[in-house]
């Protein structure tokens, strides 16, 4: 008897461990290793080269001391275009301030239709066309739209995710104008973000919990 | 007494054995899960009997997560993407033709003034299997998927796909 009870006890045990490794995994497939998770606010962003529609090269750090608008879209995603004229009116009343407003289509789609859908909807600004390597930098980007507004000096001021209101856009879009601070190191920031419980506010990437609906096949987000 | 030992035993044995594969089942469905809200689920179609030489209309269910929206098979822009089931038989068995049901045509907050036609809720699509007179009885395991592109009231996801699997038995 005493020898069932510890076979059982070992039993529970492993499958405990079972489900923790089991969450972790699924995190570690959906995800890789994050580099910018939680609250990004004053993180470098990470530098990348992408080509643009018309075939330039475009590199994230030859803006630096301008203020940056990075936004991740898609032409299948309604509510990014929503967004798009707000981005072209920015980028004319604020350009001379020092705005730039970068598009990053994450479509898996040729580039002249992205490029039609772009100049359909008069997009007077770089479109880059996404990698995966990029989403991967920043966050593993999924859900569309998402912003990330890009101080003088190279740090993230802030992000947004899902269509806001375009008074949000513009409040941010000043934030990175007048923002002066010096970059933070990402390891630096990770270490505080893995201290502090709550994310970013605006941040609605967290996943979702599990459904109640009985569940025979699934698809993950 | 020695036999109420052994009986007892037995017993405990049966216990645990029963409490295991709960908690290994329990264990299974957690990973399945972990973190994640489905976007889509399937009910299982479960065991399709046709005679060989007959057609056999197979429907399948699937529900939306109550938060999200997908595109129908036929929404309003060529840049949308449409929900359509892949099926890939083995070569006893054809698939003559796969009904969808129409979509609904729905505005979202993030974009009042403007319809786009999706499923939302539980949906079924009918696919139509043949089997031919010459096809020996047995069975025949049919595989495929769902893709779909999904949404909230804000934002959207990228494609995903679903898989679809179910067995066809051909009687003579």
């Amino acid at each position: 008897m005493k020898r069932n009870a510890l076979v059982f006890i070992a039993l529970v045990v492993a499958i405990l461990a079972m489900l923790a490794s089991g969450k972790y995994l699924d995190r570690a497939r959906r995800h890789g290793p994050l580099k910018l998770v939680g609250d990004v606010q004053g993180v470098a962003a990470p530098d990348f080269t992408l080509t643009s529609l018309d075939g330039r090269k475009v590199k994230l750090s030859d803006f630096r001391g301008k203020a940056v608008l990075l936004n991740f879209w898609a032409t299948w995603c309604p509510p990014c275009k929503v967004e798009m004229p707000w981005f072209e009116d920015l980028q004319r009343q604020y350009g001379n301030a020092g705005l730039v407003v970068l598009g990053v289509a994450m479509d898996d789609t040729e580039p002249a239709k992205i490029a039609k859908y772009a100049n359909e909807l008069g997009v007077n600004y770089p479109v880059l066309l996404g990698t995966n390597q990029v989403s991967d930098d920043y966050g593993d980007v999924q859900y569309l739209p998402t912003t990330f507004y890009i101080g003088r000096d190279g740090t993230i001021v802030d992000k947004m995710t899902g269509l806001l209101d375009r008074k949000d856009v513009e409040e941010a879009v000043k934030k990175a104008l007048s923002s002066s601070a010096r970059p933070v190191d990402v390891r630096q920031k990770e270490a505080r973000v893995d201290r502090k419980s709550s994310a970013s506010k605006r941040d609605q990437t967290a996943p979702p919990s599990p459904d109640a609906m009985s569940t025979v096949v699934l698809a993950h987000p | 007494m020695a036999s109420d030992d052994a009986a007892g035993c037995r017993t405990m044995k049966y216990i645990l054995t029963r409490a295991m594969g709960v908690l290994l089942l329990a264990g299974f469905v957690s990973a399945q899960n972990a973190g994640d809200k489905p976007f889509v689920i399937m009910a299982p179609v479960g065991n399709v009997k046709v005679r060989a030489g007959a057609t056999k209309d197979v429907p399948m269910d699937f529900r939306i997560g109550s938060e999200f929206h997908i595109n129908s098979h036929t929404p309003k822009s060529p840049l949308l993407i449409p929900t359509a089931l892949k099926l890939n038989p083995p070569p006893q068995v054809t698939v003559a033709d796969v009904k969808y049901p129409a979509g609904e045509d729905q505005s979202f907050p993030f974009s009042p003034d403007e319809k786009l036609n999706v499923y939302s809720g539980d949906f079924s699509i009918d696919a139509l299997l043949k089997v031919p007179a010459n096809t020996p009885a047995g069975a025949y395991p049919v595989k495929g998927e769902l893709r779909f592109q999904a949404c909230d009231r804000s934002a959207c996801y990228p494609p995903h796909s679903l898989p679809v699997q179910f067995q066809v038995t051909v009687l003579k």
